[in-house]
């Protein structure tokens, strides 16, 4: 099957261009012996650490421990009095890094099984980058639900287990269905990060020794790259796809439920499903591309593998997720404010005009305003430094969001006596400690497993050629399968 | 008589049509904002006292609070009646359906919304799901130095941080009179016992009582013009009614 | 098992070889708090699992409350009303309500300074004995109680000086005043009774009858009688006042006046009523201009002739003068013609009107409480060293009376001051020795029902759980003292111990006709004495007074206000704490129910007026009078006049236990010394400044940021 955008492209660039330029730009028309590509990403993650590492790692190690694990004894020792939460704004940051987090992590599975159903040959050097988000994001979700919960130790009590007094949770609450949903996210994501690396592992495996093989050939399961033993893999990793895509859907709409589901004004919106999950994509996107940028300026061998080609298709699809979110918005907005509930119209008010409108006004520029005025140029949108900033600009913006959704809209309720504004405590420096655990993470896997899937991105270069018709040049795609 | 407050899962959610048991009926035109009841409250229910700082940042514990507003500017300034605020015990009440851990359930023996302290694990969304906002939460273990605890009301659970409470019509006065007056083989009888807010108002702007029972003082007083509940519109049916002047 | 080792603790260890997991809950936070009494130490009387109820008589204020005291095994659980009580038919107050928490307070005075009540006794009876009685003073709280009559006793037995009542809540309601028009105006001293309940129209002058003034349950009552509209029309209740207090909060009009014109605006309203009503004009009403008044009081001419045509009008009117009004240089003016409106709506000793108060009990003549003046004469005898000893027993001066009048100095000049404060407060703290009674419910005694019910009452104490600590019962201090110092003490005082002295003094009722029960020997009578909480007559007692105030001349003068300032000042009683609530953690956390402001001080400022000054709300201001000043958080208050300031009495405890110590500031600070007429402090009539101080310490409010209602909500 032909790839229509790159054919496209091909055709629009034909003048003045050869072949040459073909493989400067794209990857999959510029490969390398596959022996080679294996010794870069070995390399990439063998890499004797420079001391900035040692120094950044050593940097969010402390801010993990104190900030994040001490402050949280901190808090389960004193109680949420230690948070800003208080009536009426029961729900603070920590609700607000929960749905921020689960947003960071629905990008891995959109850009992983997404496009990969549709074939967006794009995606192959970073799917894996983009998994690793989904599963270190919702580790970090975990770890602000969980702060959140006045008491922490009897979590295991919202979930179903036997018990002699046949307490079950309550299947009526938007909570209850939040956590299943969760959960059934962090395992599927998490099978569906291992299952395309365990090609990867059987590589690393073989060119490596000592703990690194042990710990590799465990992982592998003893793959050896048999036709049979990737062809079971090709079909797991289909049927993943397609059905991680419905999970990923329901998390995040049952995460707007929480909020759709309580009768509060600015909560009770019918359009808060699909509209998370927009924001959710919004943020999850902004995040891979800055995690991209990252990865491609401070990891060995990396320019190789991330171009600039793939800034700008997810410049592209920022783009297009920008205008949709502005839609939702606008849509969710439109709906509240025709409704004509005095207490809503006083919340839209508030969000405007209130103290903290700044934040309103900064969601706006940050998620609208400047995506669009720097995305819609293909030069500028293929700047990785660029496209990163965009990137960091869209999580502050969608951040903003969901704190004007939790602590700010909560502010305003149908009993005026109670309004009172929410002042963040502890949970700042906690939150700033998820931050740091979610790098950590992604630095201990930088020198842990291939950030490349490589024998993805082989698979690509195989099934693309370039052509001659005459004078032009044309990409072609094979059909693998 | 029987008072086994069985819990039927599939219908908690669901709005209860009829009316409620237990109610009351508060007169804000006579309600001088004395704070007695908000006293007798707290001595009654073990209600911890939060101190200065978090009294002033919405995390006084008070089940109940008497709420006042401000209309117009000086000189037609105008403070307008005293509005207890309590938990409105409502027939389809909107906490109870979003606690996780079933520790907001609704009792159907008596028609009232029970929380569960033992249960809870502070998720917090049943106070944010209340539209009257009358929960309290725990915030801290908020500490009664000796020989304070001396005073604790042995009938009442002291709750502990991180347990959402509220008010609970003072249900053990309620099982009180339901148990003496089964010991004596007969029926409570309307003004036998009552709230602890309900006993201390020096105005009796509130009254407690069975508005099942049409005959009981509270639902003679309910029958009066005038009356309304808050927030009618969100269909919780609550089982305060309020009467505001004239 | 030991007092610290928890019911959950047992059953921790009990199950610890069985299930860890138990082990794992068990280890939270919950072990902490069940803690069981061994049953060697249960109180007798009780029967397990059962509670025990005993009617006694509130002490937070003078008012005299019956209460019901659940008891649980020993401790005391709750104050409840006592249903039968004449005074308080069941209900109380929040103080009466917070009343346990004095009872179980963590600072209370755990034993005699000394550390041995024989030595404190031989001390007692060795300052009696040693000093001439003429040396030897007493100084009491207001309340008419058991332990004034037994001092009052000793003092006309041995010609010691007559034991002086006070209370800041006294002087805040300006009770001389009060009795002195009354005496003035009647013929006869005592303190008016108002029968709101039965009015229709209440024209009240600064009267926060709803708040602490004089008996605010029984007003309480009054007012719901006269808004419940059971066999009358809905009553009306017309506030005057320059800063709405909670009472004016529930007035139907609230009318900002100039402090200082309350004599000239009741005058003028008589004046207009009496033209509407045509005849003859009243002489009291003659003098008075009503153009003149409007331009003086701010009130507005069309405003006076609305209100005027109601009194000229409606039956039932009824005015009453309150503490704001009467302490100030002109208060008995103003007390006179607020009862001449009365006479002129014909309501004295009518249903709805002004009766004069019943007397209690075998009770032969009203005893006030001291006025300022009479304090100040007190306090000159305390620094001319004329006392020798000072007993203060049920009050604290060094905090209740005005800095200015130099109690805490005077202290000093007297050899040596005893207290028997339960509580440690400020003058205890100045006393050479603390000798602690017991708290109130743990208290023997009675109390004169002053005001507030048409029986006269004597209410009620006795001990409702055993003393918690090693405390004393003054009187029996004193029993004890005045048997060993001999001589005309012990022959004022033949008793063996207080409760005799009571037995001796209550069974005295038993002859007289018409009582709640009645008995036929001494200590059935006292058993029920103890059992109703009181003794109380069945019959209206209220005295019916008549007057010819309206064809007196009233000299009406506006007011004068001490010292230099922009701002009149309006201190008044904090409605939750009054004046001895500070050290009750749940009366702190009560929220004031005007402001909503807990756990502090505040002053009331008009918006546009800070707005002017460039002042915040939670802006500290520094309040500066002729004699002294305090600094305070500023709450911006729509509801004052833009020339007044208000702050409210009850905190800027320098001790009393660590709920009340260094909180807020005191208003009686700033009070200079000038009376008026009746000798009352004019605590209204200062005027102050205000300065900003630059710092910013945040108000703890009840209140959010809507309380300026829905829609128009100023967000900024």
């Amino acid at each position: 099957m032909a790839n229509a955008k790159q054919k496209a492209e091909a055709h629009h660039d034909h003048h003045g261009h050869g072949e040459e330029h073909f493989r400067q730009k794209h990857l999959m028309l510029d490969p390398l012996p596959r022996g080679r590509m294996n010794e870069m990403v070995m390399e990439s993650m063998l890499e004797k650490p420079t001391w900035k590492f040692w120094v950044v790692a050593g940097f969010l190690s402390f801010i993990v421990v104190y900030f994040l694990f001490y402050k949280w004894g901190v808090l389960i020792a004193n109680g949420q009095g230690e948070a800003g939460v208080m009536r009426p704004d029961y729900w603070g940051i920590f609700l607000v890094n929960t749905v921020f987090w689960i947003g960071i992590s629905h990008a891995g599975t959109f850009i992983s099984a997404i496009l990969r159903v549709f074939r967006a040959e794009f995606r192959r050097p970073f799917t894996r980058a983009a998994e690793l988000m989904t599963t270190f994001g919702l580790v970090q979700a975990g770890f602000s639900i969980f702060m959140h919960l006045g008491r922490v130790w009897l979590a295991y009590w919202l979930m179903p287990y036997p018990n002699q007094r046949m307490l079950w949770p309550n299947l009526h609450s938007p909570l209850t269905w939040d956590l299943l949903a969760i959960t059934t996210y962090l395992l599927s994501s998490t099978m569906y990060l291992f299952l395309p690396l365990i090609p990867d592992m059987a590589m690393a495996r073989d060119r490596s020794t000592g703990w690194r093989k042990t710990f590799y050939k465990t992982l592998a399961l003893g793959f050896r790259g048999t036709e049979g033993e990737w062809a079971h893999l090709r079909n797991a990793m289909n049927i993943f796809a397609f059905a991680i895509i419905p999970v990923m859907f329901s998390v995040h709409t049952i995460v707007s439920w929480d909020f759709a589901a309580a009768m509060r004004p600015g909560w009770h919106s019918t359009i808060f499903g699909p509209y998370f999950i927009v924001g959710a994509l919004h943020s999850g996107m902004g995040a891979a591309v800055l995690v991209l940028a990252v990865i491609r300026g401070t990891m060995k061998h990396m320019d190789y593998f991330i171009r600039a080609e793939h800034f700008d298709a997810i410049g592209k699809l920022m783009l297009i997720i920008s205008m949709a979110w502005a839609y939702f918005f606008f849509n969710d907005y439109m709906v509240q404010w025709y409704g004509g509930d005095m207490w809503t119209k006083i919340m839209l008010h508030y969000h405007e005009y209130g103290p903290l409108n700044w934040m309103w006004f900064g969601m706006l520029f940050c998620n609208v305003v400047l995506p669009w005025a720097i995305l819609w140029n293909p030069k500028w949108r293929s700047t990785p430094w660029l496209v990163g900033f965009v990137g960091i600009a869209i999580n502050i913006g969608m951040w903003f969001e969901r704190y004007i959704i939790v602590p700010i809209s909560v502010t305003i309720n149908r009993m005026p006596f109670t309004w009172r504004q929410y002042e963040p405590g502890i949970e700042v420096p906690m939150g700033i400690g998820t931050v740091a655990l979610f790098i950590l993470l992604y630095m201990i896997a930088s020198k842990l497993i291939p950030l490349i899937p490589v024998w993805e991105v082989q698979e690509g270069q195989m099934a693309h050629e370039l052509k001659k018709f005459g004078r032009e040049t044309v990409v072609s795609v094979s059909e693998l399968e | 008589m029987t008072t086994s407050s069985e819990l039927n899962m599939p219908e908690i959610a669901m709005a209860e049509k009829e009316a409620g048991k237990w109610g009351m009926v508060i007169d804000q035109d006579i309600c001088t904002g004395c704070q007695a009841c908000v006293a007798a409250c707290a001595m009654e229910n073990n209600i911890a006292f939060v101190g200065e700082e978090d009294s002033g940042y919405g995390r006084a514990m008070h089940w109940i609070r008497i709420e006042r507003f401000w209309e117009g500017e000086y000189p037609e300034v105008k403070m307008t009646n005293q509005q207890p605020m309590m938990c409105q015990q409502c027939g389809s009440a909107p906490c109870e359906p979003v606690c996780p851990a079933f520790a907001t359930v609704h009792s159907m023996a008596e028609s009232l919304n029970l929380q569960v302290y033992n249960r809870c694990v502070g998720t917090r969304y049943c106070a944010n799901n209340c539209p009257y906002q009358v929960r309290a939460f725990n915030w801290r273990d908020y500490k009664r130095p000796e020989p304070l605890p001396n005073q604790l009301n042995p009938d009442v659970t002291v709750r502990r941080v991180g347990v959402m409470e509220k008010c609970t019509f003072c249900i053990q006065r309620i099982f009180k009179a339901q148990d003496q007056a089964k010991a004596e083989g007969r029926e409570v009888m309307d003004g036998e016992f009552t709230t602890a807010c309900a006993q201390a108002c020096p105005a009796s702007a509130i009254v407690f009582g069975r508005v099942d029972d049409p005959q009981s003082l509270v639902s003679q007083l309910k029958e009066r013009s005038g009356g309304k509940t808050h927030l009618k519109e969100l269909g919780t049916l609550p089982n305060v009614t309020y009467f505001n002047g004239g | 098992m030991s007092e610290q080792f928890s019911r959950r603790d047992f059953l921790k260890l009990a199950g610890l070889g069985a299930a860890t997991t138990a082990v794992l809950t068990g280890c939270g936070p919950a072990s902490r708090y069940v803690t069981r009494e061994p049953y060697q130490e249960m109180p007798e009387y009780n029967y397990v699992g059962q509670s025990t109820y005993y009617a006694t008589t509130c002490r937070e204020c003078a008012a005299g409350c019956g209460l019901v005291v659940r008891t649980y095994q020993g401790r005391a659980i709750k104050t409840e009303g006592n249903a039968s009580h004449p005074l308080n038919l069941g209900k109380t107050c929040a103080r009466g309500q917070a009343t346990l928490h004095g009872l179980y307070n963590p600072d209370r005075v755990q034993g005699p300074s000394n550390g041995d009540w024989d030595a404190a006794i031989q001390l007692v009876a060795d300052a009696l004995k040693n000093n001439k009685p003429d040396e030897i003073a007493f100084l009491m709280g207001m309340a008419p109680d058991h332990l004034f009559d037994l001092v009052t006793d000793m003092a006309n037995a041995t010609g010691m000086n007559a034991p002086v009542r006070y209370g800041a809540l006294g002087m805040f309601e300006a009770r001389a005043t009060l009795s002195k028009a009354a005496e003035a105006l009647f013929g006869q001293a005592g303190l008016p009774f108002f029968d709101v309940g039965g009015a229709q129209v209440v024209l009240s002058f600064g009267a926060n009858f709803l708040e602490t003034w004089l008996s605010p349950v029984s007003y309480t009552r009054g007012f719901a009688g006269l808004r419940e509209a059971k066999t009358k029309m809905r009553g009306k209740l017309i506030q005057f006042e320059a800063r709405m207090s909670a009472t004016g909060g529930k007035a139907d009009e609230w009318i900002p006046l100039r402090p200082g014109t309350e004599a000239l605006v009741a005058l003028a309203i008589g004046r207009l009523a009496a033209e509407i009503r045509g005849g003859s004009m009243p002489r009291a009403f003659s003098s008075v201009d009503p153009l003149d008044v409007a331009a003086r009081s701010g009130i507005k001419l069309e405003a006076l002739e609305h209100i005027a045509e109601m009194v000229a009008h409606s039956s039932g009117v009824l005015a009453i003068p309150g503490g704001a009004a009467l302490g100030q240089s002109n208060g008995q003016a103003v007390a006179e013609a607020v009862l001449a409106l009365n006479a002129f709506a014909d309501n004295l000793g009518k249903p709805g009107g002004v009766y004069l108060s019943a007397l209690a009990p075998s009770q032969s003549d009203y005893s006030r409480p001291a006025s300022a003046r009479e304090m100040q004469e007190f306090v000159e005898k305390m620094a001319s060293g004329a006392f020798k000893v000072l007993f203060v027993h049920g009050v604290n001066p060094v905090f209740e009376l005005p800095a200015s009048l130099g109690f805490k100095d005077a202290l000093g000049s007297v050899e040596q001051v005893i207290s028997f404060a339960t509580f440690p407060d400020e003058t205890a703290a100045e006393a050479d020795f603390v000798f602690p009674d017991h708290h109130g419910l743990e208290s023997w005694g009675y109390q004169r029902v002053v005001t507030g019910t048409s029986l006269p009452v004597l209410s009620g104490a006795q001990p409702v759980v055993s003393p918690y600590y090693n405390t004393r019962a003054t009187a029996d201090v004193l029993i004890a003292a005045a048997q060993i110092a001999g001589g005309a003490f012990a022959e004022a005082l033949p008793y063996t111990d207080e409760v005799e002295f009571l037995q001796t003094k209550v069974s005295a009722l038993m002859n007289e006709a018409d009582g709640s029960f009645s008995a036929l020997d001494a200590a059935t009578f006292m058993a029920y004495f103890q059992q109703h909480g009181g003794w109380w007559k069945n019959t209206d007692s209220r005295l019916a007074p008549a007057s010819s105030i309206l064809n007196s001349n009233i000299d009406a003068a506006e007011a004068e206000f001490a010292g230099e300032g922009e701002f009149f000042l309006v201190p008044f009683v904090s409605p939750t704490l009054a004046e001895a609530g500070a050290n009750k953690p749940w009366l702190q956390e009560l929220p004031d129910p005007t402001t909503t402001v807990m756990w502090n001080t505040w002053v009331e400022i008009n918006p546009e007026t800070a707005h002017e000054l460039g002042i915040e709300s939670d802006d500290v201001v520094r309040v500066i009078s002729e004699v002294g000043e305090v600094e305070a958080a500023v709450y911006l208050y729509p509801a004052i006049r833009p020339d007044t300031i208000a702050i409210p009495f009850g905190q800027g405890h320098t001790a009393y236990g660590r709920y009340a110590e260094n909180r807020g500031a005191n208003p009686a600070n700033l009070l200079s010394v000038h009376f008026n007429a009746s000798g009352d402090l004019a605590f209204a009539g200062m005027k102050v400044k205000v300065e900003k101080t630059g710092v910013k310490r945040p108000l703890s409010r009840l209140e959010g940021l809507g309380v300026y209602g829905g829609e128009g909500i100023e967000l900024h």
